[in-house]
């Protein structure tokens, strides 16, 4: 909360009537507990994003759970669907796989072992060895970190300069935002993967590198999606109010237009995800991903031609079903979350 | 009509441009050094001023974007130092094929989505829309080399019928038709890639226009099923399609580079993953601008191509 902002509870501010009142002592006590109510108060009329912080409420609390209830129905919606539950499953299956698995599954993924390459599966490695002598199932474990882990910083680094980019857009409005959005158009123009190549080649391959030219070349939906939802959110009464009550740009952006958009960003966020653990496979694939001795799925079905030809089945279908799988449910998350949310939303 | 598909093509032109300084730019800032390439890594510091000044790569940023933005105008694509040609002679060389390649992965997809789509509509929640949903959205959750391992696993190694990589001898678009069992695995796994794409959209577009009243009527006048399908549905429910056809340039245009790459078909693709691999920036700049370029010209043409064949999004 900045300095130019209306005292939190200030006496002149009168919620409307079913406007929310915060319930006493219902909400957890901390200093910036008054300012979340009054945000609440502020943007009782449009509000989405808040729904969240608003705990679950007791018998007492039905004006929270009218605040709370776009939030409660796309929920509840989402979990009716059992498409989506399998792919949240599959996700949180693969996330402590990845993980977790190590921690059981121990495997040597740091000393070649020329004496064991290729191996097929058995007792001692479930799934064969690769060409390095690295125990397979223990290398997918390992690429399975690196995928998520560009996937999800990738899609959130995209998400947040995607979301203020077109908010800022969108709230600007005139020659700004035809400038700005031009730019995106321009951008979008260019095929992400031949960007994401060339610049691959010139930075060495780490988890971070990789994750910001994903990220860094994707917020461009991200921020054409912002900005529709704050062209159509701007002309509403509750951003009116808090720009004749002197809220700040900044404040009107991050504390109202964001929260109020943020349906549209989280269904956004599963398909970047997605799109980045694939592109991740594609640039490891034709060799410009993170290569030995860090493990990636892409680096990994590299070489898959050759195994394929020779026969080694185990160094290339359970990693592509791995890859298959993680990006299939997050796409189911996505198209759920979507449906719940009843966004007119399109990929791309 | 007329005056909106100026307009637009104004903004396609103004956009081209931006796209063309845009990545000549950011290749400025991250690419390597030309004069590095032409002379070799152990030119000194005054033999690399001296090329540099001599090539215009001296001169500011702005003016080198703006030059390079006439060359591309009159189609000038610069000069591969490692590969010792001119840019447009080595994309010349190869365009042919790729052109071939997604072509026919193009139609073929086309051919396979829309009848899928009609279908899966027309038998809605029928188990066969099930499966087919199943295996759409598996494919479009499948990265595109997988697919192709996928293929030659079960029809090279298993059953023999087409070969694993394209021949050496595929040396020109020419043969690359006339011997079209090199082709089917690359062009197959192209296709499937598209027709992951299209057949979802071609599928709601269909339910949408069997809800259509005009749909009734032509039932209700006794037209026989396959002639309302035929005659009234498919060219109604074919209009997204229009659009994801030209909005399928740019992955069309990755797809090639993966499928090249992985059966090893001399294409643009093929020749950007091998100029990748040998830094070779004056073609990657020249594929990537002119990737966007297409992208450009594909929105574009999906625009006009929409607003003359469906009178109701007509502007103006």
């Amino acid at each position: 909360m900045t300095e130019s902002d209306p005292p939190a509870g200030g006496g002149d501010y009168e919620p409307l009537p079913g406007d929310f009142e915060p319930p006493e002592g219902k909400v957890a006590a901390g200093p910036s507990v008054a300012d979340s109510l009054e945000e609440l108060a502020e943007t009782g009329a449009g509000l989405a994003g808040l729904g969240m912080l608003v705990p679950t409420a007791g018998p007492e609390g039905g004006e929270v759970q009218i605040l709370a209830s776009g939030w409660r129905l796309a929920l509840r919606e989402f979990a009716s669907n059992r498409l989506a539950l399998v792919g949240l499953g599959v996700l949180v299956f693969f996330l402590i796989f990845c993980f977790f698995g190590p921690l059981v599954y121990h495997t040597n993924q740091s000393l070649t072992n020329p004496l064991a390459t290729d191996a097929a599966p058995s007792a001692g490695h479930l799934l064969g060895t690769d060409d390095n002598g690295f125990d397979e199932l223990g290398r997918i474990m390992y690429g399975g970190q690196t995928a998520l882990e560009i996937g999800f910083f990738a899609a959130f680094m995209a998400t947040v300069i995607g979301t203020l980019y077109g908010a800022l857009s969108g709230l600007a409005g005139g020659i700004v935002d035809a400038v700005l959005m031009r730019f995106v158009d321009i951008l979008l123009s260019i095929p992400l993967l031949f960007i994401v190549l060339v610049l691959a080649t010139r930075y060495s391959a780490t988890v971070v590198s990789q994750s910001l030219i994903i990220g860094l070349f994707s917020w461009l939906v991200p921020a054409r999606l912002v900005r529709g939802e704050v062209l159509t959110l701007r002309e509403r009464d509750f951003v009116a109010a808090t720009r004749i009550m002197g809220g700040t740009q900044t404040r009107l952006i991050i504390r109202h237009l964001i929260p109020n958009a943020l349906s549209v960003v989280i269904v956004n966020i599963t398909f970047l995800i997605a799109d980045s653990i694939l592109l991740i496979a594609y640039l490891g694939f034709l060799g410009f991903g993170l290569a030995y001795p860090i493990a990636s799925w892409g680096d990994m079905l590299g070489n898959a031609q050759n195994a394929v030809t020779s026969g080694y089945w185990w160094l290339v279908f359970p990693v592509g079903a791995c890859l298959v799988l993680v990006v299939m449910a997050c796409n189911l998350i996505g198209d759920a979350l979507r449906d719940a949310f009843d966004v007119r939303l399109r990929r791309r | 009509m007329t005056g909106y598909i100026i307009r637009r093509c104004i903004a396609a032109v103004i956009i081209a441009i931006g796209v063309t300084a845009v990545v000549y730019a950011l290749l400025a800032f991250t690419g390597g050094s030309p004069a590095v390439a032409a002379l070799g890594t152990h030119a000194n510091r005054y033999t690399i001023a001296i090329w540099n000044k001599d090539h215009g790569y001296d001169r500011p940023l702005v003016v080198q974007i703006a030059s390079y933005v006439w060359d591309i105008v009159q189609f000038k694509f610069g000069y591969s130092y490692k590969q010792g040609q001119s840019v447009g002679a080595l994309l010349n060389e190869n365009a042919g094929r790729t052109a071939y390649l997604s072509g026919a992965a193009l139609v073929l997809a086309l051919l396979i989505a829309i009848p899928l789509g009609i279908v899966q509509a027309v038998k809605r929640n029928s188990i066969g829309d099930y499966v087919a949903t199943a295996a759409t959205f598996t494919l479009y959750s499948m990265p595109s080399f997988f697919l192709g391992l996928i293929l030659i696993q079960i029809f090279a190694l298993d059953l023999h019928v087409f070969p694993a990589l394209v021949s050496d001898n595929v040396t020109t678009t020419w043969q690359a038709i006339v011997h079209p069992l090199q082709l089917t695995l690359p062009i197959l796994t192209l296709a499937g890639l598209t027709v992951a794409g299209f057949s979802r959209y071609m599928r709601s577009s269909a339910l949408d226009a069997l809800a259509q009243d005009y749909i009734r009527l032509a039932r209700a006048k006794g037209l026989s099923e396959r002639l309302v399908l035929t005659r009234h549905l498919l060219r109604n429910a074919c209009l997204p399609i229009i659009t994801l056809v030209g909005l399928s340039i740019p992955g069309l245009l990755a797809g090639n580079i993966i499928t090249e790459a992985l059966f090893n078909y001399p294409g643009l693709g093929l020749l950007f993953y091998d100029s990748l691999q040998n830094l070779d920036y004056p073609v990657l700049l020249a594929y990537t601008v002119i990737g966007g370029v297409l992208t450009v010209i594909g929105n574009l043409l999906a625009d006009i191509a929409v607003t003359v064949a469906d009178p109701r999004v007509r502007v103006d």
